[in-house]
């Protein structure tokens, strides 16, 4: 009895060490270009929504009051980008926005979103409709709202669940860029 | 070894979506577009090869009373490694496919085909089901994304023939909710009628035959 359940373990063991080694090989092999790709992707990021030859300077002590931003990056004399995630209606959208020198919104756009396909997933696509919607938070500044709130935005779909988060995360990222006066 | 046997059971008559109703949750998830259900379908593919493979060269050493365990740690180190080299290499499919990738190790066909035959055949048998089966899933998934985004989104093979894909049906016409979960169903349904009466009607030939 003793020798068999000493077999269970052994076997389950050395499978499970075998696999703990290869995965340790494969994750050496992509570990590092998995974290250049996500580099690139936020570079790409802050470059859109933020016209600047500067690089990005990441600032640590910045002063948020929604709990919503997850990185600043200061672009020289130029402006803010500011990295948030804010709830969508499937899930957290993780989105970048531009703050100009002039306390302006610069551009908006989005890093990882699982948002429903053909209705709020259109916020973060390259076609007309996309652009459009991206296009009306440019040069807004103190706070914005869709117009069902009594903003100026117009919302992507009559839901707005979507459409409302984006408005909070440029708003938050609004705020956080005028505490640095 | 009867590889046409195999081939014609893994698309048709134990076809792993359609006959078998395994895999369900990532077939109405991921279905909404071609780029999808392509990258859905090879992964699985090569996981289940991958790990029929293993677990049928391991059949004599794994002793019954741990055998789930033991399959469920050498699928999840497939499912992970190919995870890992999609994030790095293919990093557009790994963001458009999202959690159900890891989501694999879960997924039903896997660990049924472990259990139910390669548990119990030879390697080179076993090779050829997770080919047989992974084309089946292949094929449900690639059926259900080309009907879904036609009728959904009007266009066809979008990430594939190119960002947008060939525009079919004009922009305000197609029905929205055909790429929404309820759209899924809806083909899913349709889909598994008509491989039930293509069964159905092989089988009356068979039978006729004799």
């Amino acid at each position: 009895m003793k020798t068999y359940v000493l077999k269970l373990t052994g076997v389950l063991f050395l499978i499970t060490a075998v696999v703990a080694v290869l995965l340790g090989g494969v994750n050496a092999i992509t570990e590092g270009r998995i974290a250049d790709i996500n580099a690139e992707k936020t570079a790409a990021a802050i470059r859109t929504v933020l016209p600047s030859e500067a690089e990005p300077e990441p600032v640590q002590d910045y002063a948020d009051d929604t709990g919503l931003v997850t990185a600043v990056y200061r672009m020289g004399e130029d402006g803010y980008a500011v990295q948030l995630v804010v709830a969508g209606s499937q899930g957290e959208i993780t989105m970048m926005v531009g703050v100009d020198a002039e306390g302006a919104v610069s551009g908006v756009s989005f890093i990882q979103m699982s948002e429903t396909a053909g209705l709020g997933a259109v916020a973060a696509q390259d076609n007309a409709k996309g652009r459009a919607f991206r296009d009306q938070f440019v040069g807004k500044s103190g706070s914005v709202a869709v117009t069902k709130d009594g903003g100026d935005i117009d919302a992507l779909t009559s839901a707005t669940i979507t459409s409302r988060a984006v408005a909070t995360g440029v708003n938050a990222a609004l705020s956080c860029v005028a505490n640095f006066g | 070894m009867n590889f046409k046997k195999q081939l014609r059971e893994g698309l048709l008559t134990q076809n792993p979506v359609l006959v078998q109703l395994l895999g369900m949750c990532s077939t109405l998830a991921i279905t909404t577009s071609l780029f999808n259900g392509l990258g859905m379908g090879i992964s699985v593919l090569v996981i289940l090869t991958c790990s029929n493979v293993v677990i049928s060269l391991l059949r004599k050493v794994i002793p019954s009373k741990i055998r789930i365990a033991a399959y469920i740690v050498i699928i999840a180190g497939f499912v992970t490694m190919v995870d890992l080299l999609m994030q790095a290499f293919l990093p557009d499919l790994s963001n458009s496919l999202g959690v159900f990738i890891p989501l694999i190790v879960v997924n039903c066909i896997i660990l049924g085909r472990a259990e139910a035959f390669a548990s119990k055949n030879t390697v080179a048998a076993s090779a050829v089901d997770g080919v047989t089966q992974g084309l089946g899933y292949l094929a449900a998934l690639v059926v259900m994304c080309i009907v879904r985004e036609l009728l959904g989104n009007g266009t066809f093979g979008s990430g594939v023939l190119s960002a947008d894909g060939a525009r079919i049906i004009a922009e305000p016409y197609p029905a929205l909710m055909m790429i929404l979960p309820v759209g899924g169903f809806l083909t899913l349904g349709c889909l598994i009628a008509f491989a039930q009466w293509l069964v159905k009607k092989l089988n009356d030939k068979e039978a006729a035959a004799k």
